[in-house]
């Protein structure tokens, strides 16, 4: 019998060195039983070599890791058929149809009497159920990946990158799909380097960079303890809006669109502002008035950008 | 090992098969095609036939039992060119290049030195001919000959040389039966190498691997069922091959269960050779120009489409090296010339081979890419 604990996973003083090099650096952490957990972090940073120790597929150099009470090292064959995996860049068969895909990874498994068309359903596929693996974009792909990852009702279910290389629209899909997935109720273990789709999905985000964990909690903690401040841009016409925050103590920026940017802690220094504003009668185009977001811890605890691009602009 | 899984890769694997044409292409067609292109070309070797013009001047009896036995002796296809045709202007009008003319009296010269042994009597025989064809002198050896064992029998003496015929060979075997085992080694050998280099860098490329090897799958059920199906394969392309030797050559060859045997030890042989290539080629091209550099001497050197022995001496020993050499050996012994100890030992030499190979193979391609 394996002892069954509240966690699904437990990382203890993981290291994973390849060669010289140390891509995982003694990180330890929990992820619980129904949670969305995420592993933020930059490529390189360690979140793919950490997955597939977990997912029993490489070794670590040491540290103990647990996935459903069984050593990963020890019990590959009991884990394998109770988890679900997206491996990062995943690929399937080119001439093989989506249904044909689903059906060839149930029998796999196979005592497992999947549900086809209710996965099929599940990652919207319906239309192209009859379509070749080839045929279908990247968006597709992925979530026809998403569905064969669930096709043996898995426990846990890790998911390595599954928007990489998505244009806005297709990421946009399968986050509708992985939201299903999160009020199933299933354990998700999610890698990304994109905040927002850890702030969308997860319980709890653990920010990885190089080979370390820097921080970790639900995204709004995490913003409250690293980044708890309101940014506000005012779209300018003149000097005046950046004259009068100066004044005022704060510490307006002017950005290269001759916008002024200016971090405030409270609510009601708007107001203050907003008001000096007024009553000085300078005049501004618009305002903007944000929460900061992982993004923003991120480059605070780490001094640099989570990634070069934004994800719009990045090439397919 | 599961037969679950394993068929469950086989069905996936037959219907990527299915819907990829080129691949049906080189598998099914293309070995079809080389027989049918080698047997035509060879098959007028098998019954040499010389055309050969006659005029008889003589019109007899006699004379038209002579020209009989030149056609059966020696083989030739006759055309009577008629008497009053003058044979010198026929010879270059119809660009033959040898007319035969049988003289007038040859009935009567032939009844005085038979029935009277009148050792005078004879008859001259006149070869029209054109030096400039390539082919006349052998022709007209051949005629020399014939007419040689004539004369030797008129002459009444039993011959002091005789000369017996014998073969090698207990049975008398065709070039297209000698070709097609030779083909169907060849093409087997082809589909194992090359579909075992393809999938197995298609599946580290793609990352199929890696998703795999979050599935119950083992790399035993994987190697198992890609066995199968080239197995599979290569008894489909091999009754395909069949088919048409039989209906367009009807070849005679004897089909056993060396025939399966020796599929499955071709396909075990190249199955590890493609692994072993893929393992120290990573990248796809780099895979299949590793498969060619490997199949396409072993096509040509091992005597698939020729036997080794019109090779020279340096190249016969090489041959005897290379791992289809004892497929091809082994296949004709047992198709052709029904020698099931030669079968035998040729089984063996290529199994201890391919156990050899094939588990270097499996040892060279472990799923696990970690260092
Ligand atoms: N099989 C491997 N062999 C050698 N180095 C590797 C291997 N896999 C990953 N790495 C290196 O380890 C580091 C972490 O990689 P990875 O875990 O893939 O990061 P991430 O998934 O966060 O992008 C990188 O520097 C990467 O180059
Ligand atoms: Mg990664």
């Amino acid at each position: 019998m394996t002892k069954e604990t509240e966690y699904a996973i437990e990382v203890d003083k993981l290291t994973k060195r390849y060669g010289d090099l140390l891509a995982v650096n003694d990180i330890s952490f929990t992820v619980s039983k129904g949670e969305v957990f995420a592993f933020l972090g930059p490529n390189g940073a360690g979140k793919t070599t950490t997955v597939e120790v977990i997912e029993t597929i490489r070794t670590p150099t040491s540290g103990k890791v647990t996935l459903l009470g069984m050593d990963v090292t020890k019990k590959k064959h009991d884990i394998v058929p109770r988890i679900g995996v997206l491996p990062q860049g995943f690929s399937s068969f080119d001439r093989i149809t989506v249904r044909e895909t689903i059906q060839y990874y149930s029998r796999l498994f196979c005592c497992m009497n999947a549900d086809i068309d209710g996965l099929i359903d599940l990652v919207n596929l319906k239309d192209k159920a009859k379509e070749q693996y080839k045929n279908l974009s990247g968006g597709l792909k992925q979530r026809l990946g998403i569905a064969i990852a669930l096709v043996n009702d898995p426990e846990v279910v890790f998911l390595d990158e599954p928007t990489t290389g998505l244009d806005p629209r297709a990421r946009h899909e399968v986050w509708e799909v992985l939201l299903g997935l999160k009020e199933k109720g299933k354990t998700v273990f999610l890698t990304t380097h994109y905040m927002e789709e850890a702030e969308l999905l997860a319980d709890t985000v653990a920010i990885i960079s190089k080979g370390k964990v820097i921080a970790m909690g639900s995204p709004g903690d995490l913003i409250e303890r690293n980044a708890n401040y309101l940014a506000l841009t005012f779209k300018s016409v003149d000097g005046k809006v950046f004259e009068i925050l100066r004044k005022m103590g704060f510490e307006p920026v002017l950005d290269n669109h001759k916008n002024v940017e200016v971090r405030v802690e409270h609510t009601y220094d708007v107001q203050k502002i907003l008001n000096a504003i007024k009553d000085a009668g300078a005049l501004y185009l618009g305002l903007d008035i944000r929460k900061p977001n992982l993004e923003e811890v991120f480059l605070k605890l780490t001094g640099e950008a989570l990634r070069e691009n934004p994800p719009e602009m990045e090439p397919k | 090992m599961n037969p679950r899984i394993i068929i469950a890769n086989l069905v996936v694997k037959l219907l990527s098969f299915s819907r990829e044409k080129t691949t049906m292409f080189f598998v099914i067609a293309f070995p079809i095609i080389l027989i049918l292109l080698f047997g035509t070309i060879f098959m007028s070797q098998d019954n040499v036939e010389y055309h050969l013009c006659v005029q008889d001047l003589d019109q007899t009896k006699s004379s038209k039992e002579s020209i009989n036995a030149l056609e059966v002796n020696g083989n030739f296809k006759i055309t009577m060119v008629h008497p009053s045709i003058n044979a010198t202007q026929y010879v270059r009008d119809n660009k033959v290049n040898l007319v035969l003319i049988i003289p007038k009296g040859f009935e009567r010269s032939l009844i005085r030195r038979k029935f009277f042994n009148d050792l005078q009597a004879s008859v001259t025989i006149t070869y029209i001919y054109d030096p400039s064809s390539s082919s006349v002198s052998t022709k007209m050896d051949v005629l020399n000959g014939v007419l040689a064992g004539v004369n030797q029998e008129l002459s009444g003496m039993p011959p002091f040389i005789k000369s017996v015929k014998k073969s090698i060979l207990t049975k008398k075997y065709r070039f297209i039966e000698f070709f097609v085992p030779g083909i169907i080694a060849m093409a087997v050998m082809t589909l194992s190498l090359f579909s075992t280099v393809d999938s197995e860098t298609e599946l580290r490329q793609k990352g199929i691997i890696r998703k795999l090897s979050t599935t119950p799958i083992t790399r035993t059920d994987w190697i198992l069922s890609n066995i199968l199906y080239q197995f599979t394969l290569g008894v489909i392309c091999t009754i395909a091959m069949l088919l048409v030797s039989y209906a367009v050559f009807h070849v005679s060859l004897h089909i056993s269960a060396w025939l399966p045997a020796f599929i499955l030890l071709d396909v075990f042989a190249f199955v590890g050779i493609g692994m072993i290539l893929t393992r120290f080629a990573r990248e796809a091209q780099s895979a299949a120009a590793a498969a060619n550099a490997v199949s396409l001497p072993m096509m040509f050197l091992s005597g698939s489409f020729f036997p080794i022995e019109l090779m020279p001496g340096f190249l016969q020993k090489f041959a005897k090296t290379l791992p289809l050499f004892y497929v091809n050996e082994g296949l004709r012994a047992a198709m052709v010339f029904e020698d099931n100890m030669a079968a035998l030992r040729d089984a063996a030499i290529i199994g201890v081979f391919a156990a050899v190979v094939f588990i270097l193979g499996i040892i060279a391609t472990k799923w696990e890419d970690d260092k």
